[in-house]
């Protein structure tokens, strides 16, 4: 019994634990989650509170995790102007659940996200100015946000990086930009083997494409953006330089999630969705952002939103060094064009 | 037909070869005390306790020549334990499971042991932060004591020393690395490695029970 005894005060200890606590700083470092619908999502804040501005980080994969865009740049570049929300979507990251895979769909992740905000103004205040911004799958899943109902006036601008919106036109893109770059560097005798593979690929798959089309056409993206010197490489041992043990990540939790999402039946699901036809009717500032060597989500889809969305308040801008990862591969070019957009519509 | 019975006579004595050769001496029952135990658990850098009880299943004593000529005496232990287990992982999740497990131990002369021990459990995480619901209305509430349960395995083994085979102390030091597995885990698995460092307390008489020993002479 004396063994039990110290158990049971860790447990109620543990749950009175779980009390409401949320700090006005300039150099805040908080989670907490979000529990929706079989799925508990954490979310860190990170940075300046104190400002009222927050950014908010919507993640690519589906699966991937906000952990990856918490760089020390970003820390000593965005964090000390303004609040960083770090959120990992249902099933990714540092999220938890039983067996919630039946509600992995864009749907019930766009309730997320509209749900995420709320949840920022009730800690925060009202008066919270929020920014989001999607990177890759982010993107699509930014743009459902933002088509739904009244959900852009929850936001003060949207950003939109390396991101896709219409996945059949993203494998169209992705098709046109790995046969042309491919061609002129066979031409230049750069990785002549790896591209001809690619072209011949893609000169035998010209449209219409399956979900495995799909799958094999990112994969070659996903290789061509390192065949370029100038392109800052994003590998194991990036991950490893962020220290995850120090950071505290839950690792596995991170990979099997990324697995378990990055093979969810949804991906069928997504790879017809596009949102171009229902841009017209955002209204609200928005930053495109892109790297000239994104394969993965080519510079078209940036500009197929620039062109749609009902606003003038709108920019487009390129990295000339950058693929698929803006925020990790030209972080100075990121930071400053993500600040000044902020800044100006804070 | 001779075939037969030839052949069947041969394969059982060559059956019973090895069985005669691991002669059983003798088997009794006694009565052995259980043990208790206590460990600091720790994943990583993330720190964690464990109690435990060790319910006393059977014992062999087993006393082996070796090729020298020398006698070799260890003992194999079996127990049947029960665990009550705590990590803390900041802003991740505090995860409290009990288990009950099978305990494999060998324990040399000397007092050096190997065990190996698989378990199964319950768990219950309490997520690291404050965890709230939106409703559609977007009306915001604290969800208390807000975590998962999972079903549990788990596995490990280590080694250690019993000091009550040397110094006659009753008690024995470990040192063990399991792996363990949470599912359902986001209709997937959760997995997670535990270095365990901890002592067992060997009381002279503490729910003592009767079990079946045996002494055997290789």
């Amino acid at each position: 019994m004396k063994q039990i005894i110290p158990f049971v005060i860790l447990f109620f200890v543990l749950t009175s634990c779980q009390k409401e606590k949320m700090t006005i700083g300039t150099n805040v470092s908080e989670t907490f989650y979000l529990d929706n619908n079989e799925a508990s999502m954490r979310l860190l804040v990170e940075g300046n509170t104190a400002s009222k501005t927050f950014l908010l980080f919507v993640h690519g994969g589906p699966g991937s995790s906000s952990y990856f865009y918490n760089t020390d740049y970003i820390s000593q570049n965005i964090e000390n102007k303004y609040a960083v929300v770090y959120w990992d979507q249902r099933n990714a990251g540092g999220s938890q659940g039983n067996s919630n895979g039946d509600h992995l769909n864009l749907p019930q992740m766009t309730e997320d996200l509209k749900k995420v905000i709320q949840l920022i103004k009730y800690r925060y205040g009202q008066d919270s100015g929020i920014f989001i911004l999607g990177h890759s799958f982010g993107g699509l899943l930014t743009a459902s946000f933002m088509t739904k109902d009244d959900n852009q006036s929850m936001v003060k601008g949207w950003i939109f990086a390396d991101g896709s919106h219409n996945y059949p036109l993203n494998d169209t893109l992705t098709r046109q930009m790995l046969l042309t770059v491919g061609q002129q560097q066979i031409v230049l005798n750069k990785n002549v083997s790896n591209w001809k593979t690619i072209v011949d690929y893609c000169k035998k798959h010209t449209g219409s494409f399956t979900f495995e089309e799909s799958v094999q056409l990112t994969s070659y993206a996903e290789d061509a953006e390192t065949y370029f010197e100038e392109v800052k490489e994003i590998d194991l041992a990036t991950l490893i330089d962020y220290d995850p043990v120090q950071y505290g990540w839950p690792v596995t939790s991170i990979l099997f999630n990324l697995n378990y999402s990055t093979n969810a039946s949804f991906n069928r699901d997504l790879a017809k969705t596009e949102f171009s036809t229902k841009l017209g009717v955002v209204t609200t500032p928005t930053l495109l952002l892109y790297g000239k060597y994104d394969f993965i989500c080519p510079g078209g889809l940036e500009e197929d939103v620039f062109n749609r969305i009902n606003t003038t308040d709108k920019k487009i801008v390129i990295s000339p060094i950058s693929g698929h990862n803006i925020m990790l591969q030209d972080e100075s070019f990121f930071c400053k064009e993500v600040n000044a957009f902020i800044e100006s519509h804070k | 037909m001779r075939f037969l019975k030839l052949y069947l006579i041969l394969v059982i004595s060559s059956c019973s070869i090895p069985c005669f050769s691991q002669s059983i001496d003798s088997v009794w029952v006694e009565k052995k005390s259980s043990n208790l135990s206590v460990s600091y658990i720790s994943s990583l850098i993330y720190p964690g306790a464990k109690l435990g009880i060790e319910l006393p299943v059977n014992a062999i004593y087993i006393s082996k020549i070796g090729k020298s000529g020398k006698t070799k005496d260890f003992t194999k232990d079996r127990f049947v334990t029960a665990n009550l287990s705590w990590y803390h992982h900041p802003a991740f999740n505090d995860n409290v499971y009990l288990s009950v497990g099978w305990t494999m131990r060998r324990t040399k002369s000397n007092g050096f042991l190997t065990e190996f021990s698989p378990e199964v459990g319950l768990s219950r995480t309490f997520l690291g932060g404050t965890t709230y619901q939106v409703d559609d209305n977007g009306n915001v509430s604290i969800k208390k004591c807000a975590g998962y349960y999972y079903a549990l395995v788990s596995v490990g083994g280590g080694i250690g020393y019993d000091f009550s085979k040397t110094k006659r102390q009753p008690f024995s030091i470990f040192s063990k690395f399991n792996v363990f597995m949470l599912f359902p885990y986001n209709s997937t698995i959760y997995l997670r490695p535990v270095l365990e460092v901890g002592l067992i307390y060997k009381p002279v008489n503490f729910l003592s029970l009767k079990v079946k020993s045996k002494s055997r002479k290789k």
